[in-house]
């Protein structure tokens, strides 16, 4: 890891428990997702110096923030942090320009509104300098946050499920701005989100929170479809989850699983044995329906058969559950709803899917209590 | 910073105040305040105009009950010359060592039944009608000052005691913290009758409100009123103590009513 | 119409009213913000002045600064001059007695200041000194008001903690309140009715204008959530 930097772990077990460890490169941004209560805001603050753990150490840009052992640390003034919180924060008293001058204390007053301006040019707010908070909307004053933090120039950028007061529209117009002002940005950035979809369109790499520990750390995708056990499937929305084994590989060498009264073959993974007891997981892009009317060579790959048992339109996608054969346990995957209306899916229906191989994903077995 | 002009502006405003406080501290400091017995409280403000038009020089006046004054002044209060309704207070300061002196007699207190307009009780001078008034209810309250520190009010006491009254009107009795209060109970129409200091019952502002009798001074042990300056007075004071004992000013405290020594 | 007396209560409102201010911010600041042991304590001391009968205090502030006392002795020895029955045991005997009304408004006002807008301002570099004068001050600025007319008008209507440890004393104590009681026992009525319209007048005016202030200005997009 370079100088640059910001390398983060912390522990307690008051007021909430955390155990987190977490490392943000220079330019990187990586997202703290987890379901409300996991302790993500508590542990953007323990970086911001709002909090103070009871153990753990802060570093950053080769900076010790906080270090527990040596009774260190620095108060949120002399950190060159930027923060962004979820309410915006922005002082009613004072204009915009005001606002996002007021992390510039340190220099001359000329210079201070120069850049200040600066920044809301490049937020897109030219012109509405001298408006109060309350005269602008909700994703003009959340600009203005992210003007504010970042004037400073700050070492470390954070931000407390910023996105998260604003509608939809506005949520992606600012989702796209901050995307965009990252590429100029060569800090360590840390957002909070709980939206998943959120941090898969954002961060480099994802942290999963849960109950203050951090479970899992890696590329949003690798996270998202290669869970590393059971519960963090769970934690990410994977429905398609289930127990199984593992069985003596087939004759073209791949190794096979039984589960759900299916026999699959999947990917060959090293960690596992037959005889192995595991649990697996398909997301559901990973189950492709079978055309009836063109059959494909890649239809030979884990083929199911089954009984649609629901098949419920949203919007552009088709959310389809489909019973297999002789299976105990339903598969759901997603089609476009123009192919559910061009093939005429509908519930009680007979479907041919086939599960890619390659999607598959298998991991250490529940343990059942 | 857009702050400094207002942090300017709260810095001036604050150090004007503690000029001005300043200033009135320098100028009020030259005239000398004078404690006196409230029953003073008409003669001795023409006292002090006649002692300012004859010096030129002024006086700070106030009244109160001798014992309020006494208990002041052994606490360290300001005053540069103390007129007590009873001499025994000028004593004690003087023992403590506060006062220059054991002071002068000035003048003799007497004490009077005040009856407001309007009251169903006679005015007589043997406290007759008092008696009959007390009993039958026409008395509710009788109003005189607090004998505890007021010496006019140990007087009414005395009086009341000296005709065996004083177990029956003890339960009616509006005490005034001094005696001029003790005066404005007897005139403010809540009170039936009162046992004030003569000189107060004669004042112009309480003749035309209502009747009164002087009351024998064998019925009390008399009130020896006694002048005396405190230790640290200035010129001034002293000044004023020895025109108190002027003809001049003897002549205005006969005319309001007070015997000499 | 006692001017002098007027002009006393005048100065003694003034000086208690800017000289209170910054204690009271002072104090106000942790009782809203901070959890410390004894903050109940703390705060019940504070709030004792608003239920305690001015003689109990009187004889307290008596006992306290008396000639007799340790405080008395040493401003005596300072300035030459008693503590009791003077301008400036007037003033120091106000700055207590006025302690709740300078405080709670201003508490309250501090509470309602958003934790964010604080911590927001931490993390723009302001130091604790700079987000009080920039953030917090600004935000509860209708507590401070508040605290200013209450003390002010306060002030100016106290009467048995003056007359106790003041005496009544023309131009050093004396102040209206003490002067309307003078004025009843001279049997100067019409002096003691002009002076007691006029403070009716100046207590009625000040509340009046808070109240007004408060609605207008707050008007401005901030909830002041505020009024006497």
């Amino acid at each position: 890891m370079s100088s640059k930097s910001l390398s983060v772990t912390l522990q307690q077990t008051r007021p909430i428990p955390l155990d987190c460890t977490l490392e943000c490169a220079p330019g990187e941004l990586i997202s703290l997702v987890g379901p409300s209560g996991s302790g993500k805001s508590t542990v953007l603050r323990c970086i911001a110096g709002l909090h103070r753990p009871q153990q753990g150490r802060v570093e950053c840009s080769g900076t010790v923030w906080f270090d527990a052992a040596r009774g260190l640390a620095l108060p949120p003034q002399q950190r060159r942090i930027g923060m962004v919180f979820q309410n915006y924060s922005l002082l009613p008293h004072l204009s915009a320009a005001d606002n996002v001058a007021l992390g510039l204390e340190h220099l001359p007053a000329g210079e201070r509104i120069e850049k200040a301006n600066e920044w809301l040019a490049r937020v897109h707010l030219e012109g509405l300098e001298q408006r109060r908070p309350n005269q602008l909307s909700g994703g003009q004053q959340q600009r203005v946050a992210l003007a504010r933090a970042l004037a400073r120039e700050p070492q470390a950028l954070l931000l407390d499920e910023p996105f998260s007061a604003v509608d939809q529209v506005t949520r992606r117009k600012l989702q796209q701005e901050l995307a965009r002002l990252r590429r100029e940005l060569a800090i360590p950035i840390v957002l909070v989100t709980h939206d998943l979809d959120e941090a898969r369109m954002l961060s480099d790499r994802m942290v999963l929170l849960h109950h203050g520990v951090s479970l899992q750390s890696g590329l949003p995708e690798d996270v998202m479809t290669r869970p590393a056990n059971a519960a963090i499937a769970r934690l990410v929305g994977l429905s398609n989850l289930f127990e199984g084994r593992i069985a003596p590989p087939s004759v073209t060498g791949m190794t096979r699983l039984e589960s759900i009264g299916l026999q699959l073959e999947v990917a060959h993974n090293p960690g596992f044995a037959p005889g192995d007891k595991v649990s697996w997981v398909i997301p559901p892009e990973g189950i492709l329906l079978h055309r009836r009317d063109r059959p494909a060579r890649g239809d030979a790959e884990n083929p199911v058969t089954g009984l649609v048992a629901d098949c419920l339109a949203f919007g552009p996608y088709t959310q389809v559950v489909l019973l297999p054969e002789g299976g105990e346990l339903p598969l759901s995957f997603s089609i476009p709803s123009h192919v559910a209306q061009r093939d005429g899916i509908a519930a009680g229906m007979a479907a041919r899917v086939t599960l890619l191989s390659q999607a598959i994903h298998l991991m250490p077995p529940e343990k059942s209590d | 910073m857009s702050d400094r002009p207002l942090i300017k502006g709260w810095l001036t405003i604050c150090s004007l105040v503690v000029c001005c406080v300043m200033a009135s501290f320098c100028s009020a400091q030259t005239a000398p305040t004078v404690a006196a017995a409230a029953d003073l409280k008409f003669a001795l403000p023409e006292l002090a105009q006649a002692f300012e038009s004859a010096s030129g020089r002024k006086l700070r006046l106030s009244f109160g009950s001798s014992g309020m004054f006494a208990q002041q002044i052994t606490q360290g209060a300001p005053f540069e010359l103390f007129f007590s309704a009873d001499e025994s207070y000028v004593l004690m300061l003087q023992q403590a060592g506060r006062t220059v002196d054991a002071g002068k007699l000035y003048a003799l207190g007497r004490i009077a039944l005040f009856i407001p307009n309007g009251s169903p009780i006679q005015a007589d001078n043997n406290l007759r009608d008092l008696a009959t008034a007390a009993r039958d209810g026409r008395l509710k309250r009788l109003a005189m000052a607090n004998p505890e520190h007021a010496p006019y009010g140990r007087a009414a006491r005395e009086a009341l005691q000296h005709n065996g009254l004083w177990e029956l009107v003890s339960d009616k009795l509006a005490l005034g913290e001094n005696a001029a209060q003790a005066a404005q109970f007897a005139t403010s129409g809540s009170a039936q009758a009162g046992l004030i200091p003569l000189t107060l019952a004669r004042a112009p502002e309480l003749v035309a409100k209502g009747a009164f009798v002087t009351l024998p001074e064998s019925w009390h042990q008399p009130l020896k009123q006694r002048m005396v300056l405190i230790q640290g007075g200035g010129e001034t004071a002293r000044l004023f103590y020895g025109f108190m004992q002027t003809p001049a000013a003897q002549a205005i405290l006969v005319r309001h009513g007070f015997a000499l020594p | 119409m006692d001017w002098s007396a007027l002009s006393l209560s005048l100065k003694l409102a003034l000086a208690t009213t800017l000289l209170l201010l910054p204690l009271a911010v002072l104090l106000a600041r942790p009782l809203a913000w901070s959890n410390f042991v004894g903050k109940g304590l703390v705060e019940a001391l504070v709030a004792l002045p608003l239920v305690l009968p001015p003689t109990v205090l009187g004889f307290y502030l008596l006992l306290a600064m008396g000639g007799n006392s340790a405080l008395g002795g040493a401003w005596h020895s300072l300035t030459g001059r008693t503590l009791v029955f003077s301008f400036d045991g007037l003033l120091l005997a106000s700055l207590i007695f006025n302690l709740p009304f300078a405080v709670q408004p201003i508490q309250r006002a501090f509470d309602a200041v958003p934790r964010e807008a604080r911590e927001a301002a931490w993390c723009c570099g302001l130091s604790s000194w700079r987000t009080l004068w920039r953030v917090e001050l600004p935000l509860a600025w209708p507590g401070l008001l508040s605290a200013i007319v209450l003390t002010f008008a306060h002030t100016l209507g106290e009467f048995g903690v003056v007359l106790m440890v003041g005496g009544n004393i023309a131009d050093e104590t004396r102040t209206v309140a003490i002067s309307i009681y003078d004025r009843v026992q001279a049997f100067d009525e019409s002096g003691a009715a002009t002076m007691s319209a006029l403070l009716v007048a100046i207590s009625f005016v000040a509340i009046a204008s808070l109240n007004m202030l408060t609605r207008r200005i707050g008007k401005g997009g901030q909830d002041t959530g505020h009024e006497l």
